[in-house]
């Protein structure tokens, strides 16, 4: 009998043992790029109080690699990670393949994560598919707009702006439309002295050059397709979507040779050197773009909110690309209740105040708080450029529509192709994609010359200046 | 008579015995990826939308890519830049491997130092060049600024950027070539060198007419190792350029990765490899019987 009761207690003990160690070994593995918000949630994870679970990161380097993960792991219906980070173009990919757990259900059922706690659009731009359904497959975990970057010694120098006053009888000031931009950029475009007005992405890899070129074309009055009829001619190659991607072709003039084919690294190198004027920049490298320990023009560099344009209409728009990620939760996870805990966590103000230190948060409390808006000298223009972000195709066939475009963005960049031809190529390969995906384009015709006012009107008749 | 018969037929299962672990591993490596890739071809499918399933699409695929201008495009670069790497590492090699074979102080170490390109990932290989042709900071047009050269937009026209693409494969495997090249002139008995000094040939001569028909079938194997290697050349470019500028250095090969893992079109994905195997077989088999009808000569 003594020796039942200890073989019993000794399994019990053992169980207990199985128990925690089971419960010990549980792991959130999540798919990210490798960066400064990577490791900032990295930091914050250590701190979640139930330390049976572990928080671990799988990154890869920004590019085709990071989302050829996800897809990869996605398409053999694998639990290599339970959460990922995901750019918001990608949800209708991932979600339209049924692969991402659908957040509403979560909502339903979580106590605190709830659809408010978010800013409407902010969730609908990082996990909303299809477009306006009210269906969520992404929380936005790290916001992300497009910036400007400039540098304040040379605008603010008395004798930079009584040449420039007299070069181009105005006033000597960050730009508001990219008319004036091309303006200050020609006026300190100074090879001589290695200095160039203007720096951009232009790179053929993964998204490099459309997310600059699509920001001059949206604001220029163009559009890349009209969602209701799927008709891509007529709306990529308006005219008003020519000017917006001449004008952004043309800014690789006031830049240094060679910078058609830059990605995010070389515009940062190159400014941190203090070889440009002003660069179109994403706001989430602006934290080692103000370390004086990264550049050398730290404690000289301003950021502001990209230009707009007035365009053919003479209607004025500021319109932008919508950077950072949405986190989606992989369908074939196993680890749901432990991810859905931590998400609670996670999401709370404390936790994404910290976040919100190094990177950009999606949470309303902490978006709205004047503490965080005085935290630097980016965040309050941060949170006043959200309302003029916009977005590539929410569709599932955007890896290949994002390729063509990239591709003949890159033909017009090059010289190799006139914007005109780039664009007019693109929107035939773009409407034989949609078709060979089974939409049925409805050939209305009769683009107008300004998509942008058929679509979704922006047009203002009067310059709002952001940048003052 | 029996007992020859039955050691026969124990050396055949003996045989079949030794063979067989190899050839299943092969079946299930080799001949079930090739089937199933012949079948996907033949059918629309996409592996990132299991849901919509999987649908007959006879030769549509095919039809589809070999009427498709952007492919033939990608053809075209891949033929050129498989002609212009394997002609320089060819020449460059050999001519490395010559001076490689003679024995002088020193030549161990730089043996050893020549190999070290050939020994990095096509990758890193890829980002290193990528910031040294960077026209503003890069090595290379600083270094041509230093002697009065006007710097070169290396990665942003399609014409440098497939000759710097060349360069840099050509960086990286030349010492290969030269390996092979340095074992095969070694190779060749001395005797054959004092008989035609003995003759009165040309140094000149001795090569053209001695050293390299000696030493041909090793090159040829190094020629196929080599035309193969580049036709397949993918991550480079990945790193390199990213396939542009537009798509003017996106080999076939990059096409069909990025077809698979980007688009997730796996029909016409298996498709485009299936051409791609085909031809690269054409070629290999072409080249392998030369090299037998070279062993027989």
């Amino acid at each position: 009998m003594k020796y039942r009761s200890t073989l019993l207690a000794s399994a019990a003990v053992a169980g207990m043992l199985c128990g925690t160690a089971a419960r010990a070994d549980t792991t959130l593995t999540f798919v990210w790029h490798a960066g400064t918000c990577a490791d900032a949630i990295m930091d914050i994870a250590k701190d979640y109080p139930d330390k049976t679970v572990k928080v671990v990161p799988a990154l890869v380097p920004y590019g085709p690699e990071w989302h050829n993960k996800i897809a990869s792991e996605f398409a053999i219906q694998g639990d290599a990670f339970d959460f990922a980070m995901w750019d918001s173009q990608s949800t209708a990919e991932f979600a339209g393949g049924g692969h991402a757990v659908k957040i509403n259900d979560i909502f339903d059922q979580s106590t605190y994560l709830k659809a408010d706690i978010f800013p409407a659009s902010s969730l609908s731009q990082y996990g909303e598919y299809p477009d306006g359904s009210g269906q969520f497959y992404g929380l936005p975990v790290n916001q992300d707009a497009y910036g400007l970057m400039y540098r304040k010694d040379l605008f603010e120098n008395p004798g930079e702006q009584a040449a420039f006053k007299a070069k181009y009888n105005r006033d000597l000031k960050v730009p508001e439309t990219y008319q004036e931009a091309k303006e200050v950029a020609e006026f300190f475009t100074r090879p001589d002295q290695g200095l160039y007005g203007w720096g951009q992405m232009g790179g053929r890899d993964y998204d490099f050059a459309t997310t600059a070129s699509n920001s001059y074309l949206w604001s220029f009055g163009g559009e890349l397709y009209n969602p209701a009829t799927m008709e891509v001619e007529g709306y990529l190659n308006s005219p008003a979507s020519i000017d917006g991607v001449q004008a952004y072709v043309d800014m690789f003039k006031y830049g240094p040779p060679g910078s058609g084919n830059w990605g995010f690294d070389e515009v940062n190198a190159s400014f941190q050197q203090g070889q440009l004027a002003m660069a179109m920049q994403w706001f989430y490298f602006n934290g080692s773009n103000a370390d004086p320990k990264v550049s050398t023009v730290a404690e000289q560099t301003g950021f502001g909110i990209l230009p707009g344009a007035v365009g053919r209409d003479g209607l004025f728009r500021r319109q932008f690309s919508v950077g950072g990620q949405g986190m989606g939760i992989n369908k074939y996870s196993k680890k749901l209740p432990e991810l859905v805990k931590f998400m609670e966590w996670y999401f709370q103000p404390e936790q994404q105040t910290r976040y919100a230190a190094v990177c950009q948060t999606g949470l309303k409390a902490v978006l709205e708080s004047p503490e965080w808006q005085g935290l630097n000298s980016y965040n309050r223009q941060f949170s006043t450029a959200l309302q003029y972000l916009n977005d590539y195709w929410h569709l599932p066939e955007y890896p290949v529509m994002l390729d063509i475009l990239q591709e003949e963005v890159s033909n017009a960049i090059s010289g190799s192709k006139t914007v005109e031809q780039a664009l007019t190529d693109a929107a035939t390969r773009h409407e034989r994609t949609l078709e060979r995906a089974g939409y049925k384009i409805d050939r209305k015709g009769g683009a107008p010359e300004v998509p942008d006012t058929v679509i979704s009107p922006a047009g203002q008749a009067e310059v709002t200046p952001v940048n003052q | 008579m029996d007992q020859p018969l039955q050691k026969r037929s124990t050396g055949r299962l003996m045989i079949l015995g030794f063979l067989s672990p190899t050839i299943l591993l092969l079946l299930f490596m080799v001949a079930y990826p090739i089937i199933s890739l012949v079948y996907y071809s033949f059918h629309n499918f996409s592996a990132m939308r299991p849901a919509d399933g999987m649908s007959w699409a006879g030769l549509g695929n095919y039809e589809y890519l070999l009427t498709d201008s952007a492919i033939w495009q990608r053809f075209v670069f891949t033929g050129k830049f498989v002609f212009i790497c394997v002609t320089m590492q060819m020449i460059l090699g050999i001519f490395v491997g010559y001076q490689l074979q003679k024995t002088f102080r020193g030549r161990d170490f730089l043996f050893t130092a020549l190999m070290l390109p050939m020994m990095l990932s096509p990758v890193v290989a890829g980002f290193l060049w990528r910031y040294m042709l960077n026209s503003e900071w890069g090595v290379v047009n600083f270094l041509l600024s230093g002697i009065g050269l006007p710097k070169i937009e290396w990665l942003s026209q399609a014409t440098p950027a497939l000759w710097a693409a060349a360069v840099v494969d050509t960086w990286m495997w030349t010492p290969f070539i030269a390996l092979l090249a340095t074992a095969a002139f070694r190779g060749i008995p001395e005797t054959i060198y004092e008989a035609a000094e003995v003759d009165g040939a040309s140094p000149a001569y001795v090569f053209f007419r001695v050293t390299l028909p000696m030493s041909a079938p090793v090159l040829f194997i190094a020629l196929i190792l080599r035309l193969i290697d580049c036709f397949k050349q993918y991550d480079l470019f990945v790193a390199f350029t990213g396939g542009g500028p537009g798509s003017s250095t996106e080999t076939v090969s990059f096409a069909v990765a990025k077809t698979a893992f980007s688009y997730f079109y796996t029909g016409e994905a298996s498709a485009l490899a299936v051409i791609l195997l085909c031809i690269i077989m054409g070629l290999a088999m072409i080249l392998v019987r030369h090299l037998s009808q070279m062993g027989e000569r």
